[in-house]
C-alpha cells in the first residue's frame, strides 16, 4: 500500500471515528445546518414534481373525457375540459375551505406548512415542510391536519423542518380509545408498506372490549401531543401472550399528505 | 482525475436528493429506487484507493443527514452508515483492475455485481434497528424492501455505468490501474 493510500485511510478512520463519536445534540445541528443548505432544493423540487403531476392530471381527465365522449357523443370536448377544471378547482377551494375551518375552530394556534420532501427511505417515515424556527417551529411540535395526527417534529432548521411521522416505529404516542377506559401505546410498524402504512397500539389490557371501528385519540399524556387529537380507528384486536393489541388505520393519509399545520400553543 | 470525483460527488449528492421524488414501486411492496449507491460503486471501480475512501464517507454522510430522523430514542447514529458503505465500496475497489481491462462482457458483469451490493446498506440498517429496538421480525414486506432496490437496480446500473462512461470520456478522465509497490 502506498503513502497516500495509508494517510487516506488514516483520515478517513479520524473523520469516521469523530462523526460518530459527536454526541446527538451536535449531530442535530448538523442535520439542521445540512436541512437549511438543503431546502430551497426540496422546495424548487416540490413546486416542479407539483407541477408535472397537475399536468399528469390534466392528462388523466382528458382520458376519461374522451370516454365520456364515446359514450355519450353529444357532448363538446372543450365544455367538458373547462367543467372538469372547474371542478378540480372547485375541490381545491373546499379543500382549502376545510383547512381554514379546522384552523379557526381549532382550539390550539396553528401554523399551515407544505410538505416539500417526503422520507423515501426503507426503515423510517418522516417528511420535510417548509417551516422553520423563523416561523416558530421547535422540536416536539405535534403536527395535525383536519383529519387527525402527523407527527411530531424531530428537527429545525431557519426555514424548514423534519416531522416524524406517526407510522414510523420510533415515535410512540400515549391514546386511548373510544367509548372504554383503555389506554395504550400506539406506534408504527417496520413492516408496514409506505402505500398502507399501520398503527399499533400496544399495553392495552386482555380484557378489553376493543372492537373494529372504534376511534383513538391522543390521551394527551407525556405532554408532547395535546389530548383529543385523532389518531386512526381500529381494525383488529388481538391478545398476545401480555397484552392487547389492537391494529389501526391512521386517520390521515399520511403517504399523500401535503397540506398540514404545526400545533404551536394552545389559544 | 479530481474533476471526475468532483462529478461523482456531485451526481451523487443530486441522485441522493433525486430518490427522494422518485415514488417507491407499488408492486415491489414499495421498494425504493436507489441510484446513488450505483454511483458510488462505479466510482470504486474506476478511482484510485484515496478517492473511493472520500466518495464513500461523502455518499454515507449524505445518506445519514437526509435519511435519519434524529430523536432521543433514535438508535441509528448519524455516520453508521460511512461504515456500512465501505464493506461493498471495497468489494468493488477489488475490481478495478478488471473493469479497467475495459471487457464489455466483464464491465456488463460487474455492473450487476453493482446492482448485487445495491441492498446491502438496507440489509445492515435492518440488522442494527433490529438489534437495537430488540424486535427481530421478518416478513414478505421487508424482504422487499431490502431486495427490492437490488432488483431494480438489475436494470439501471448498466444504463448508470454506460452514462458514467461517456462523462468520464468526456472529461477524459482515464482510468489507471494500480501497480503493485516494488521490491
Amino acid at each position: 500500500m502506498r503513502g497516500t493510500s495509508i494517510a487516506a485511510l488514516i483520515t478517513f478512520v479520524v473523520l469516521v471515528a469523530v462523526v460518530l463519536v459527536l454526541p446527538a445534540g451536535c449531530k442535530q445541528q448538523w442535520q439542521a445546518a445540512f436541512l437549511q443548505t438543503v431546502s430551497p432544493i426540496f422546495q424548487a423540487t416540490s413546486a416542479l414534481t407539483h407541477g408535472l403531476g397537475g399536468v399528469s392530471g390534466g392528462f388523466k381527465r382528458l382520458d376519461e373525457l374522451e370516454k365520456e365522449n364515446r359514450e355519450l357523443r353529444t357532448e363538446n370536448a372543450e365544455l367538458r375540459t373547462s367543467n372538469s377544471m372547474l371542478k378540480n378547482l372547485q375541490s381545491e377551494v373546499n379543500r382549502l375551505n376545510r383547512a381554514l375551518g379546522f384552523r379557526e375552530r381549532s382550539p390550539f394556534n396553528l401554523l399551515p406548512a407544505h410538505v416539500i420532501s417526503r422520507e423515501n427511505a426503507a426503515w423510517w417515515n418522516s417528511c420535510t415542510i417548509d417551516r422553520g424556527s423563523a416561523d416558530g417551529v421547535a422540536i416536539d411540535m405535534a403536527v395535525v391536519t383536519e383529519a387527525g395526527l402527523v407527527g411530531k417534529i424531530v428537527n429545525v432548521s431557519k426555514n424548514a423542518a423534519v416531522v416524524l411521522l406517526v407510522s414510523d416505529e420510533g415515535l410512540k404516542v400515549s391514546v386511548s380509545i373510544e367509548g372504554t377506559q383503555e389506554q395504550g401505546i400506539i406506534s408504527g410498524t417496520r413492516a408496514s408498506s409506505n402505500y398502507a402504512p399501520d398503527l399499533r397500539v400496544g399495553f392495552i389490557s386482555k380484557t378489553a372490549e376493543v372492537k373494529p371501528g372504534m376511534k383513538v385519540f391522543t390521551s394527551g399524556t407525556g405532554g408532547v401531543f395535546p389530548s383529543g387529537v385523532l389518531v386512526g380507528t381500529v381494525k383488529g384486536f388481538a391478545i398476545k401472550e401480555l397484552e392487547g393489541v389492537a391494529a389501526v388505520e391512521p386517520a390521515v393519509d399520511l403517504t399523500r399528505v401535503e397540506d398540514l399545520f404545526v400545533i404551536t400553543g394552545t389559544r | 482525475m479530481i474533476r471526475f470525483t468532483i462529478v461523482l460527488v456531485v451526481l451523487i449528492f443530486l441522485a441522493s436528493v433525486l430518490q427522494r421524488y422518485i415514488p417507491p414501486i407499488i408492486w415491489l411492496k414499495g421498494s425504493a429506487i436507489l441510484l446513488a449507491p450505483v454511483i458510488l460503486f462505479y466510482g470504486c471501480l474506476t478511482l484510485p484507493f484515496p478517492h473511493v475512501l472520500a466518495l464513500t464517507f461523502f455518499t454515507g454522510l449524505i445518506n445519514d443527514l437526509l435519511t435519519v430522523p434524529l430523536t432521543p430514542e433514535s438508535n441509528f447514529s448519524i455516520g453508521t452508515s460511512i461504515l456500512l458503505l465501505l464493506i461493498p465500496a471495497l468489494i468493488m475497489h477489488g475490481f478495478s483492475s478488471t473493469f479497467l481491462r475495459g471487457r464489455w462482457f466483464t464491465n456488463f458483469m460487474l455492473a450487476e455485481l453493482a446492482a448485487i451490493l445495491t441492498p446491502f446498506l438496507l440489509l445492515a440498517q435492518y440488522g442494527i434497528i433490529s438489534f437495537e429496538r430488540r424486535a427481530f421480525f421478518y416478513n414478505d414486506v421487508i424482504m422487499w424492501r431490502i431486495l427490492g432496490p437490488g432488483v431494480i437496480a438489475i436494470v439501471i446500473s448498466p444504463c448508470v455505468f454506460l452514462v458514467l462512461a461517456y462523462l468520464s470520456d468526456l472529461l477524459r478522465y482515464e482510468p489507471q490501474r494500480e501497480r503493485p509497490r516494488q521490491g
